[in-house]
């Protein structure tokens, strides 16, 4: 059941009550995970945390600690399948759901006790109404056994008369049902075909502190941080970013009007969150302003920077901005301070004669110290690089913590740390992208484009994490669009496949919808993915939360794509 | 040379900083004893032939047996006073049950030290605070908070705290529990304390 008031119906009933946080691997969890642990920290509620990375890992946690935990928040997993069908738990256990997986299961829905989903239902839900999903069995038996005892006392020339009539009763209502069935049947598969993400998890929970007047600038600044990464893995549309970010504002408002009341301003180790109509090029504080621009997806699709001719492009358009290149290739702090200071309004005036209307993105940045100033994508950039690093010894776990860490701000190494690697992981998506549009890798498989990473391919193993390999899919779509003429590849959605376990042989497998201006960002993958493994009884485990991420035996991969290329026809 | 072994044996212990217990050098210890029974001897007979005969050339040699005997006495006993005081630092450390590997570099002496040890400290915690009396070794730092967030480093299996209830040690996990009880976890390497 859906909660409408967050704090008497969750807070209120867990804060005497020791409580297991299941938390699964993504930046706009962590988030969430964060601010909760800090409201936890101001009521010492005694709680339990735990990563979770897949299904598997859920149930394990699951079982292991339900002896002990009657209460259980899951965050950003648990709300697209049935819940207690998958973890069967004991009468007692009550799960509290904050998830941004969308579409809600039914039975997660209309399950009055155990289940409680903190989500808000203006959020455009569209789940089908209970009656026409769910039936109570025993009033069709009642009638049956009415109706025969009846008939059974009347006299036979009587009888037969009646059984006629109940026979034709009952023949009617065998349609009715089966009409119902048909119709439930078209109901669910429509409500459940396609995937997509509903309000940041961090947000909601940044909502819960705001009505406890709890809420302090970290875990504002950490909802900003979970939206940003809605943002920049592409899962929520514009419109929806814009609107939140709105919602973001007025509290960020609301915390800097305190600053300015003050007679003394704040110190400058204080943390400043300000609101950013900042460049859309990822970490280019922390880099150079030339790395930067190579190396994010915007410029790099409008410029095409995989062919000589885009190399020209950018030098053109560097020196429209009159910008010095022995300038634009130092680190960003070091840049002579007459370049930095209308940077900004520079590159967006030159980037609308390049056909690159939206530079400039809102978003907010924070600020402590004389030497830390962040944006809120290069922290989800950092974040997610720590949190899928591929480094030898570091299991899934180890990676969690490290990321969670790094959200602090005493942690500042760590943050740093995260940065270099996640530069590191964008110039691997750029190279990646730009070997496969000039070796042409993607191909079109008629419903949809494919493309496949060797074993070979170099950096191939940071593909081998769900987030990196998304990231990569969507830059490798648009880039794809950008370069291609062919007009009807242009609306066709895109499958990638890239090596995941070496020695389990298998790969991991997802598809993301057409790239298009004003795209839903709606999925239909999973069940896509699902029905085909039925047919072809290939050996696939779809343990993510994202039903469109699947991982699949090497073997069995041509047999799933021409299921596939059937089902999609 | 005289009082060689002594000072290798508390060079050997001295190596071992920072209140770690090596084993107990029984042999050691015994040769130096064995030295300063001999030394003791010597002396005897000089020191008789010496009153009987009169040779007072004797005498310095008795002095100078006498100097190595004190400084052989001087050296056991600082040996084993310092083991003395890092065992007791143990029971601070470790608690009453203190680990195998441990109780095997401590000779029967040493074990029955700590035992008297133990009893003592047992007896003064009771007599203070009242009728239950007060557990000392816990809080050796003025807390700060009565509830701390611990991460798990290792997998340490099940846990109780103080209400029956029971939490799963898995390694990177974290939990928020109270204060007195992830103190001696703490201490042993198990759980460490997050500070945010």
């Amino acid at each position: 059941m859906f909660i409408t008031d967050i704090r008497k119906e969750f807070y209120d009933f867990v804060v005497n009550q020791r409580v297991a946080l299941l938390v699964s691997s993504d930046i706009d969890a962590l988030c969430a995970c964060k601010i909760l642990q800090a409201l936890f920290h101001c009521d010492q509620v005694q709680y339990t945390l735990v990563p979770v990375t897949g299904w598997q890992d859920l149930g394990t946690a699951f079982l292991e600690h339900k002896e002990q935990f009657r209460y259980f928040v899951l965050i950003n997993c648990g709300a697209n399948v049935d819940l207690l069908e998958t973890l069967q738990p004991e009468e007692d256990s009550i799960f509290f759901i904050c998830d941004t997986h969308r579409p809600v299961d039914v039975v997660n829905v209309y399950n009055d006790t155990q289940v409680k989903l903190m989500i808000k239902q203006d959020d455009d839900l569209g789940v089908p109404s209970y009656d026409d999903i769910f039936r109570d069995e025993e009033e069709e038996g009642g009638d049956d056994s009415g109706n025969e005892s009846d008939g059974g006392s009347e006299p036979s020339g009587k009888r037969r008369r009646y059984d006629e009539g109940e026979v034709e009763r009952r023949i009617e209502r065998q349609r009715a049902t089966r009409e119902w069935e048909a119709r439930r049947r078209e109901i669910l598969f429509d409500y459940e075909q396609y995937e997509y993400h509903g309000t940041s998890a961090a947000m909601v929970i940044f909502e819960l502190a705001w009505v406890l007047t709890k809420d302090t600038k970290d875990m504002l600044w950490w909802a900003i941080i979970g939206l940003t990464d809605q943002w920049v893995h592409d899962k929520i549309t514009h419109m929806k970013y814009v609107t939140d970010i709105a919602t973001l504002q007025r509290h960020v408002s609301r915390h800097n009007h305190r600053n300015e009341d003050e007679d003394n301003s704040l110190s400058i180790d204080c943390m400043r969150i300000s609101f950013e109509y900042d460049l859309r090029l990822a970490l280019y504080q922390h880099w150079s302003l030339f790395e930067s621009i190579c190396n994010s997806s915007y410029t790099s699709c409008n410029f095409k920077l995989w062919s000589m001719h885009g190399q020209k492009k950018l030098q053109e358009f560097l020196a429209d901005m009159g910008l010095p290149l022995k300038q634009v290739k130092q680190k960003f702090n070091s840049m002579d301070m007459s370049v930095k200071e209308n940077l900004r309004e520079v590159i967006e005036e030159s980037s609308n004669k390049y056909g690159m209307k939206d530079i400039r993105i809102q978003t907010f940045g924070v600020h402590f110290g004389f030497k830390n100033r962040f944006l809120a994508s290069d922290v989800v950039h950092a974040a997610a690089a720590l949190l899928e690093s591929t480094e030898k010894d570091e299991s899934p776990g180890d990676n969690f913590i490290k990321a969670l860490d790094c959200l602090s701000r005493s942690n500042l190494e760590r943050l740093h740390g995260g940065i270099d690697l996640a530069k590191k992981k964008l110039m691997a998506i750029q190279q990646t992208v730009a070997s496969c549009i000039c070796t042409n890798l993607i191909l079109s498989q008629g419903p949809f484009l494919y493309c496949y990473l060797l074993e070979g391919t170099p950096d191939v193993k940071l593909f081998s994490k769900p987030m990196a390999l998304t990231l990569l899919c969507k830059y490798l779509l648009k880039a794809f669009v950008r370069s291609t003429r062919n007009k009807r590849c242009k609306l066709l959605p895109l499958i990638i496949a890239a090596p995941m376990d070496v020695e389990k042989r298998t790969v991991i497998v997802l598809g993301i919808p057409p790239e298009s201006e004003t795209s839903d960002k709606k999925n239909f993958f999973g069940r896509a993915f699902e029905k085909a493994a039925e047919s072809t009884s290939s050996r696939t485990l779809h343990d993510h939360f994202d039903t469109s991420i699947i991982e699949l035996k090497m073997e069995d991969r041509t047999k799933f794509l021409d299921a596939l290329i059937t089902l999609l026809s | 040379m005289f009082c060689e072994k002594a000072i290798e044996i508390i060079r050997e212990l001295h190596r071992m900083g920072d209140g770690q217990l090596p084993a107990f050098n029984e042999d050691g210890i015994r040769q130096v004893l064995e030295e300063m029974k001999a030394l003791y001897e010597q002396n005897q007979s000089d020191v008789n032939e010496a009153k009987s005969e009169g040779k007072s050339e004797l005498i310095p040699t008795i002095k100078f047996r006498h100097c190595c005997l004190l400084r052989n006495q001087r050296c056991v006993t600082a040996y084993l006073y310092d083991r003395l005081l890092r065992i007791r630092a143990l029971r601070w450390e470790y608690g009453s049950v203190l680990p195998t590997n441990i109780r095997f570099h401590m000779c029967a002496e040493e074990l029955e030290w700590f035992n008297q040890y133990k009893k003592s400290l047992a007896t003064f915690m009771r007599s203070l605070g009242g009728e239950e009396g007060l557990d000392i070794t816990q809080d050796m730092k003025p807390p700060k908070s009565l509830y701390i967030e611990v991460r798990c480093l290792k997998d340490h299996g099940e846990f109780e705290i103080d209400d029956g209830t029971i939490i799963l040690l898995k390694k990177n996990s974290q939990h928020f529990l109270p204060r007195w009880k992830c103190e001696q976890l703490i201490r042993q390497g198990v759980l460490e304390h997050i500070m945010s």
